[in-house]
């Protein structure tokens, strides 16, 4: 089976596991848009820090928080030499025909690959810590305004819930009808852009049948389940906000602050 | 009230016919025609026919999915075609499918068991006991924070019943439930079942297309195109050679081979069981 490493949830009963996940949401959130405004290196190694030090708290090993980058590191390299072209501030370090490398484009290219990797391990450290239940409840809760407005949040968060299990599923699908394919003298990769596309037909077919039937047999045990008897359905885990969830909030803070700082040159140090 | 609840009797079909119409009202296949049995409470049952036979199509008239086009069907002596019960049905009648996978809603097992009772609205507590008694009974304790997708098929199909006993069902349905298992899984989830009849006395419904599921069951029922066409115990029904060549069933194993044997000119009784056969066999001169 191929490891999905991406988001998969990581039990260790650690005080981060713990955690509200409405709370761990938000303050992801929040991590997410620091990371997004950081641009100094000394705020990277503030956050890099920050990082590590939420993995060991999590007990989750460090080596597969690094794993989870190995899902987006095409595009890591993709977007950095993208930007690295595409930015030709500064002085001109290297030119040859109509690529040219400036320090400007080196700086960008650097800014991006660290926030999409910073991104990609903060998410990724909130699905290791959060089980996709308790993570689509969070998001429910946190959807709530919106039910005001009768918007079906419940709904939403079952399918989001149904979603992420399948993923896991349909992936090894995958795996297999290439296999099959491949044992019938399919050849995915080679030849251009266009044959490989052509080649990828041949699975996506078989992959979109099965996922209907699926689908259809789910209907049919959600409703044996009873779904949607009453609306006044209960919870059996309930999210109640504790101590650590406050503690986990006052530290992030002053980490988001301690960021900003070091980001704006606050004290000086550079 | 009827009086089917003082014979416990907990099922009761009476002259059901259902055909599958389109959503214009054009016949497409028939589902079930002029069906009538009843079943009594704890027993085990099991439902053999060959594909497309309407085995499947009489469970979802059980669980309310369907409602007969004509005839009644009472659980627990509730109406399923009364649309206020149908919930009341849905959780007395637990309905085990054939592909594990595609019957959790949850990526961790206990948050799949809550999922019945939470949409039923059972308390925090109650729901709480009913995971814990309901993975002690098919035995997978200790998985009950892990995720469904590592374990076994046979496990799976497993944590898919107790997600099932969680509603506290009086009635389990297993349809084709261990059709996609290797022997291991499969006998792991007959022995559950089993179980689960003896010791806890749930009326037990399998349907199966292996007939050796069938040869511990007390009450077995034939159909064929829609129809009920053989009502007994295991041996009533596999030595009967007609009804067992017009369903097109197999024969469990035993039983071929004691036919086999007989016809071959060996003085040897009809047997369903290995250990019938062996006996029989022993007696040979
Ligand atoms: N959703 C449906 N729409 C139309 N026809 C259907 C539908 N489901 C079943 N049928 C038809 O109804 C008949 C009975 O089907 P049913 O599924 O009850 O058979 P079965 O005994 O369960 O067969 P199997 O052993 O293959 O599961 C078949 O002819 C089938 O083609
Ligand atoms: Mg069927």
């Amino acid at each position: 089976m191929r490891e999905v490493s991406f988001g998969q949830y990581y039990p260790s009963g650690s005080k981060v596991h713990a955690l509200d996940a409405r709370v761990k949401l938000l303050l992801t959130i929040a991590f997410i848009v620091m990371v997004f405004l950081v641009k100094s290196l000394y705020a990277y190694i503030a956050v890099a820090a920050f990082i590590l030090l939420v993995t060991l708290v999590s007990r989750v090993p460090v080596l597969k928080v690094l794993k989870s980058i190995k899902a987006i590191i095409f595009i890591v390299i993709i977007m950095s030499l993208i930007n690295l072209f595409a930015n030709a501030e500064g002085k001109v370090l290297w030119s040859w025909w109509i690529l040219t490398i400036s320090e400007g484009g080196i700086i960008t290219a650097i800014n991006l690959a660290l926030r999409l990797i910073f991104l990609v391990m903060g998410t990724s450290l909130l699905t290791y810590t959060t089980t996709p239940m308790e993570l689509t409840d969070g998001m429910e809760s946190l959807m709530y305004p919106l039910k005001l407005i009768k918007v079906p949040t419940h709904d939403i968060a079952i399918i989001m819930s149904i979603a992420l299990r399948f993923i896991p599923i349909l992936m090894e699908e995958v795996d297999k009808i290439m296999m099959a394919q491949k044992a019938r003298g399919a050849c995915f990769d080679r030849g251009g852009v266009l044959k490989r596309a052509k080649a990828l037909l041949p699975v996506l077919i078989p992959l979109f049948v099965s996922a209907f039937r699926r689908a259809d047999e789910l209907a049919l045990a959600l409703d044996a389940r009873c779904y949607n008897a009453t609306p006044n359905r209960t919870k059996y885990k309930q999210a109640k906000l504790g101590w650590g969830d406050l503690v986990a909030t006052l530290v992030t803070g002053v980490f988001i602050t301690l960021v900003v700082a070091v980001n704006n040159n606050f004290w000086g140090l550079y | 009230m009827e009086n089917s609840t003082a014979n416990n009797v907990v099922i009761k079909i009476d002259n059901v016919s259902y055909d599958y119409r389109s959503s214009s009202d054009e016949f497409i296949a028939r589902g079930v025609k002029n069906v009538s049995l009843s079943i009594g409470k704890g027993e085990f049952c099991v439902l053999l026919g060959r594909n497309g036979s309407g085995k499947s199509t009489l469970a979802k008239l059980l669980n309310g999915f369907i409602v007969p086009d004509s005839g009644t069907i009472t659980v627990n002596g509730i109406d399923t075609s009364v649309d206020e019960s149908i919930y009341e049905i849905r959780s007395k009648v637990g309905m085990v499918f054939q592909n594990p996978d595609n019957q959790m809603v949850a990526s961790i097992i206990e948050d799949d068991l809550a999922f019945g009772p939470e949409n039923l609205g059972i308390p925090r507590d109650e729901i709480e006991k009913r995971i814990t008694w309901a993975l002690e009974t098919v035995g997978m304790s200790e998985h009950r924070k892990r995720s469904p997708n590592k374990l076994s098929g046979g496990q799976k199909q497993r944590v898919a019943i107790a997600s099932v006993l969680s509603m506290l069902p009086e009635i389990l349905i297993l349809d084709e439930s261990t059709a996609m298992l290797d022997p291991k899984g499969r006998a792991e989830v007959m022995e559950t079942a089993m179980r689960l009849n003896k010791e806890k006395g749930m009326t037990v419904i399998l349907i199966t297309h292996y007939m050796d599921e069938a040869v511990g069951a007390d009450k077995v029922f034939v159909l064929s195109e829609g129809e009920l066409i053989g009502e007994g115990t295991p041996r009533e029904i596999f030595s009967n050679v007609e009804l067992v060549k017009r369903a097109y069933l197999e024969l469990p194993v035993a039983s071929k081979i004691s036919l086999e044997l007989k016809e071959s000119g060996y003085d040897i009784p009809f047997a369903l069981t290995d250990e019938e056969l062996a006996e029989g066999i022993c007696k040979l001169k």
